[in-house]
């Protein structure tokens, strides 16, 4: 039940990113600032709810945006966004995150999940440019947006993935 | 307890392992020049786009009405231009029934074939922009016409201020448009457009190599050092090849120097199309392109 909550609520901020916030950008910052807010719920995911459904969420909605977005190449958003969610949540695997710890492991993971897709396109020739001025291009501007992405809406993801978590272990009580 | 615990971290290696195997496997197969996407390529793309062309047009609206009211200033001038732009035209069009009158005319008395004749008879389908890409070295765009519309790979996409980008990909609803901005010499999956100057078509000749996202333009190489090409050109495709159509506006000639073995010019073109909040777009429809199925 909860769990087709949080697909459902993932589904609806992946078609808004492509279709919504493109208006919502100023003109001329189209490719400074770019919205990663599913990617951020996936962190939220592996920090409240646990690494194997982070693996899932992230794996599945990075194939998503892989599909959907198909210019290049298939596979680097599967990839990176499965990994960074599954290797947050291991961090967090015992303990619960504080406001200021989860808005940094958010930073953190954003800053992580842009610089790998640099790589990733570098390596096969797709973009030539430099990292340095990629981070201040686009890395940088978009982190602050997804941290303020996270800031907002902190407590209703964190209700979400906690009430997710709790159903489950009901479950297995049962 | 603490074989147990070295038996899962060896389980994680080796996953992380078969992952990393087949992400490799998966890019380098989707780098390939892919002809058709798979039947769940095609549905997965198809019913996420059904469901954002509903929100990106009254979006892409309301927006639009405030950028409106911003503009009401400018409409004078605009207007004035337009006006005098149209008088222009009422002369051109003058000419050129002249002139396509000769034309047809002189094809008659050479015998030109069906196919030839047809040859640069394009066609403008108008399609709407329904998604942008939110990965910054992938800025592809979803269209709402697919290959029920007759859309095929490889079609040039405009607005009505230059070219904007090609087609890299189609689903049955819809086609994903790649920007000329990921236009890339050694990039394996965008290929080069060859162009030339508006009004000097046959004595000008260059190629668009790729794009410098630092500096927010295109790099036109292999100009001849005898090409009159100068500063303030307009740059035009010259649809030598007939892969991509001619007479589309790319922008304007910015700098041109000497490239690097001293043997040929190299030029930076300014593009004339901009990138952000796109709504309606053209596909260029080559009538040639049918004719050697049949």
């Amino acid at each position: 039940m909860s769990m087709n909550r949080i697909i459902l609520i993932m589904l609806l901020l992946f078609v808004m990113e492509g279709s919504l916030l493109p208006w919502l950008i100023p003109s001329g910052y189209g490719g400074r600032i770019i919205p990663h807010f599913v990617f951020v719920v996936v962190i939220f995911a592996s920090m409240y709810s646990g690494r194997h459904r982070a693996l899932m969420l992230g794996a599945g909605f990075g194939l998503l945006q892989d599909i959907v977005y198909y210019g290049h190449m298939l596979g680097p958003h599967t990839f990176m966004m499965g990994l960074i969610g599954y290797l947050a949540g291991i961090l967090f695997e015992r303990r619960r995150a504080t406001l200021l710890m989860a808005l940094s492991i958010v930073g953190m993971a954003c800053l992580l999940y842009d610089t790998a897709l640099y790589f990733i396109y570098r390596i096969f020739r797709i973009t030539n440019e430099t990292y340095a001025w990629a981070v201040l291009e686009y890395i940088l501007p978009s982190l602050f947006l997804q941290v303020a992405f996270a800031l907002t809406f902190y407590v209703p993801l964190r209700r979400l993935f906690e009430a997710g978590l709790q159903g489950n272990a009901d479950q297995e009580e049962e | 307890m603490i074989e147990l615990f070295k038996l899962m971290r060896n389980k994680l290696v080796f996953m992380l392992m078969i992952g990393f195997i087949l992400f490799i496997a998966v890019i380098g197969y989707s780098l390939s020049d892919r002809k058709k996407l798979t039947m769940p390529e095609n549905f997965i793309k198809d019913s996420v786009i059904y469901v954002q062309q509903w929100i990106y047009k009254p979006a892409g609206f309301i927006a639009g009405l405030f950028e409106d009211i911003r503009g009401l200033r400018e409409i004078y001038e605009e207007n004035e231009q337009l006006r005098l732009t149209a008088a222009a035209y009422t002369r051109d069009k003058i000419d050129y029934n002249f002139i396509k009158k000769e034309n047809e005319r002189l094809q008659q008395a050479l015998s030109f074939t069906e196919r030839q004749k047809a040859l640069y008879n394009y066609n403008y389908l108008i399609a709407q922009v329904i998604s942008v890409s939110n990965d910054a070295n992938n800025r592809s765009m979803n269209i709402n016409l697919g290959s029920l519309n007759g859309i095929k790979k490889d079609m040039a996409v405009t607005t009505v201020d230059g070219l904007i980008g090609l087609v890299s990909s189609v689903t049955p609803l819809t086609a994903t448009v790649t920007p000329i901005t990921e236009l890339n010499e050694i990039s394996p999956t965008f290929n080069s457009i060859a162009v030339t100057i508006m009004g000097r078509e046959n004595e000008s000749f260059g190629i668009l190599s790729s794009y410098n996202s630092e500096i927010d333009r295109i790099t036109m190489t292999k100009i001849d050092e005898n090409d009159p090409m100068t500063v303030g050109d307009t740059v035009i495709t010259s649809g030598l090849g007939n892969v991509y159509p001619r007479g589309l506006v790319v922008g304007t000639v910015e700098s041109k120097k000497v490239g690097d073995y001293g043997l040929t010019y190299v030029a930076s073109v300014k593009l004339a199309a901009s990138f952000d909040h796109l709504t309606e777009v053209f596909v260029v429809q080559q009538a040639e392109l049918e004719e050697p199925q049949q």
